[in-house]
């Protein structure tokens, strides 16, 4: 697969610009000039210019940690969930791999907020779900599910579940097998093999799969909007509400610009963590 | 007409009521939240004009052609607010072929929609649009509708006198209300296990994380308010923070499960919550599957709202939509609506059809309120865009979003 582009000719040194221009102009057309606006409106309202920047650091806090702590939750559920499933189905599934694959990918044909009104049904307070946790005294005789921490996380996992096991089921198949027989021949167990071959060749899949799930989760108003209680409201609800109800763009803007640099710390120290450069 | 039913809970006229309704769904305002159509609707916003009114433009060019010179009216309305029988009708009588869609679920979310296009003069592709007083004042302030033509409304008569001049359209040049409906309390006797008549009894700490309110800051502002003794109909600054305050301690402490748009109503059907604060045609609508709920004015009071027709200004099809204004403002005509959308009509002599052709609705306090009622009755105050603003924020900050 080695370029062969050194050969010199205006055309060849032209292709990958071209391969390119789509993709850049569809970001600056769709990313970087509404972010430019985003920006200009968060310093627009009255007084100085940091005054939203102030109300939001200020006023948010609690909403901020709130989302990322559950956006971290449901990361590693879906990790804890995720990371089997793709094993199974890249080393164990045989034939019905690609049946497996479907079905992973199969609740993505109805919309996401179908998928979790249908939770709402689910966990009803005289549902299956609370009827069932009752009966085995987990939940208390008054307890409830929905409307509940429990809930909002468990709907954000769900929800972004698939996000976690297609990237971490690619790196899985794409490993040598032979990797794997070849560390066993030299007396390794299983075990061991996985640990030393299988999970580190996965890692690239595993830091795509939790950022595909985290990022999204965390700015997500879906699911503690409609599983969640007042006191469960995530950023992403907070900002939606000043863009559409209070109509404070200043403040959504700057909501949104804080979020956005929290996501960009949080992955940058991920990435350190987990260094994986290949992936740069 | 009778006004012996000086109580809404009297349970004789929920019998009556249960039989007078027929069976309706549950989502009038927004089922999915404030949240769910912003995806769908900033799409849509993005996509401006939209192909959809020009497809519906070629349809039947023989109905068509009898009336409305081949173009189609559209109209957007709230959810299950309408009879099934009058669109039909009215095609019949004009032979105006008419696009009714019932895409309007939350005020704001729909000002969101709509806000580009008309800012740009753009056709929005709707020829009606039906929106609550205060937005449709906002609408009218911002120049975004065109005026009503009352050389083709002569049914503009027909308006009853208390809402023939509004602070936000004097003279009603500009809007005329579809149907008018009062938020107060629903609530399931069974899980509370008594009779409610007071908006204070939401705070009943027995009712803890059973009870819920509305996203709608008038609405729960309003009647917040009225359980502290405040006027709604002039709030102030002081009031609408006392009342957040209220609410904040009740949704930090748990007693407030959620804030809601219609959707309450799939909660307290059930049973999920025990109370809800409620639009009185929902709990209509709810009590045929549900024959426990019960909807009830506050003794304190409850909220008045009226949702108003408006043409776009963009409009290039505004006979058609004057032709439906009229045809809708006929008594006959406005009875069947509230036959089969239990709300109060603003057309004069309605009434009097409605008893005609179903004379237990037409005597039912929801339709017809009582004077005892009518005198609790109370619109929030009109706000500035700055009060707006305040009172959002206020409400916002009281709800944890």
């Amino acid at each position: 697969m080695a370029g062969t582009a050194s050969g010199g000719s205006r055309r060849s040194r032209l292709a990958p610009y071209l391969l390119v221009a789509p993709g850049i102009l569809w970001l600056l057309v769709f990313f970087v000039a509404p972010t430019i606006t985003l920006a200009q409106t968060s310093v627009s309202g009255a007084g100085p210019w940091y005054e939203a920047y102030g109300r939001a650091l200020g006023n948010y806090g609690v909403h901020f940690f709130r989302s990322l702590r559950y956006a971290l939750g449901a990361t590693l559920l879906a990790l804890a969930m995720g990371y089997p499933l793709a094993y199974f189905i890249a080393f164990r599934a045989g034939r019905l791999k690609n049946l497996l694959l479907g079905l992973v990918v199969l609740p993505f044909f109805t919309t996401f907020l179908v998928r979790t009104f249908a939770w709402k049904t689910i966990l009803n307070d005289g549902g299956p779900a609370v009827w069932l946790l009752q009966q085995l005294h987990i939940l208390d005789p008054g307890g409830r599910l929905l409307d509940t921490t429990i809930a909002v996380v468990g709907g954000l996992t769900y929800n972004f579940l698939p996000f976690m096991i297609l990237p971490i089921y690619v790196s899985l198949e794409k490993i040598d097998r032979r990797l794997v027989e070849a560390a066993e021949d030299l007396y390794s167990t299983p075990l061991e093999a996985f640990r030393k071959v299988v999970l580190p060749l996965s890692l690239p899949g595993v830091f795509a799969g939790s950022l595909l799930t985290f990022i999204p989760a965390t700015g997500d108003f879906i699911n503690a909007q409609l599983l969640g209680s007042p006191n469960q409201q995530m950023i992403g609800t907070v900002i939606q509400n000043q863009f559409l109800e209070v109509r404070d763009y200043p403040l959504a803007a700057s909501l949104s610009f804080v979020l956005m640099a929290v996501i960009t710390l949080g992955v940058l120290a991920y990435a350190r963590v987990l260094g994986t450069e290949e992936l740069a | 007409m009778s006004r012996r039913q000086s109580d809404p809970r009297d349970d004789e006229l929920h019998a009556l009521l249960r039989q007078a309704i027929n069976r309706r769904g549950f989502i009038r305002r927004t089922a999915l939240g404030a949240g769910g159509l912003v995806l769908g609707n900033s799409l849509l916003a993005a996509c401006g004009g939209g192909k959809e009114g020009a497809a519906a433009g070629g349809g039947d060019s023989a109905a068509a052609a009898a009336g409305g010179g081949g173009k189609t009216l559209r109209i957007s309305n709230w959810p299950l607010y309408i009879d099934k029988q009058t669109v039909p009708d009215f095609e019949k009588a004009t032979g105006i072929k008419t696009e009714y869609t019932e895409d309007i679920n939350d005020n704001s979310e729909f000002f969101a929609k709509i806000d580009e296009p008309l800012k740009r003069n753009q056709s929005i592709d709707r020829e009606i649009i039906v929106l609550t007083d205060w937005m449709a004042g906002r609408l009218i302030k911002l120049g975004y509708v065109a005026p009503l033509d009352d050389a083709k409304f002569p049914n503009k008569a027909n308006l009853v006198d208390n809402v023939k001049d509004v602070s936000f359209d004097p003279g009603r040049k500009f809007s005329v209300p579809w149907l008018s409906g009062m938020t107060g309390i629903g609530y399931n006797p069974k899980k509370t296990g008594r009779e409610l008549t007071s908006i204070n009894d939401i705070f009943d700490p027995k009712f803890k994380g059973q009870v819920t309110m509305l996203t709608e800051m008038r609405d729960t502002i309003g009647l917040v308010m009225l359980g502290l003794g405040k006027d709604p109909t002039k709030a102030t600054v002081a009031d609408a923070k006392a009342a957040a305050a209220k609410i904040k301690k009740a949704r930090e402490s748990g007693q407030i499960r959620k804030f809601t748009g219609n959707d309450y109503a799939e909660d307290l059907a059930a049973g999920n919550i025990a109370v809800a604060l409620a639009w009185s045609g929902d709990i209509q609508g709810l009590a045929a599957d549900n024959p426990n709920l019960r909807w009830i004015a506050p003794k304190e009071g409850a909220m008045l709202y009226s949702d108003n027709m408006m043409i776009p200004k963009t409009d290039d099809r505004q006979d058609l939509a004057m032709a439906w204004i009229n045809y809708v403002y006929d008594p006959k005509h406005s009875a069947q609506i509230v036959a089969g959308a239990p709300y109060l009509s603003a057309v004069k002599g309605a009434g009097a059809e409605l008893a005609k052709i179903a004379p237990d609705l037409a005597s039912s306090s929801l339709v017809n309120p009582p004077d005892d009622l009518r005198a609790r009755l109370h619109v929030f105050k009109a706000l500035s865009d700055a009060e707006d603003t305040e009172f959002n924020r206020i409400f916002q900050d009281a709800i944890g979003a």
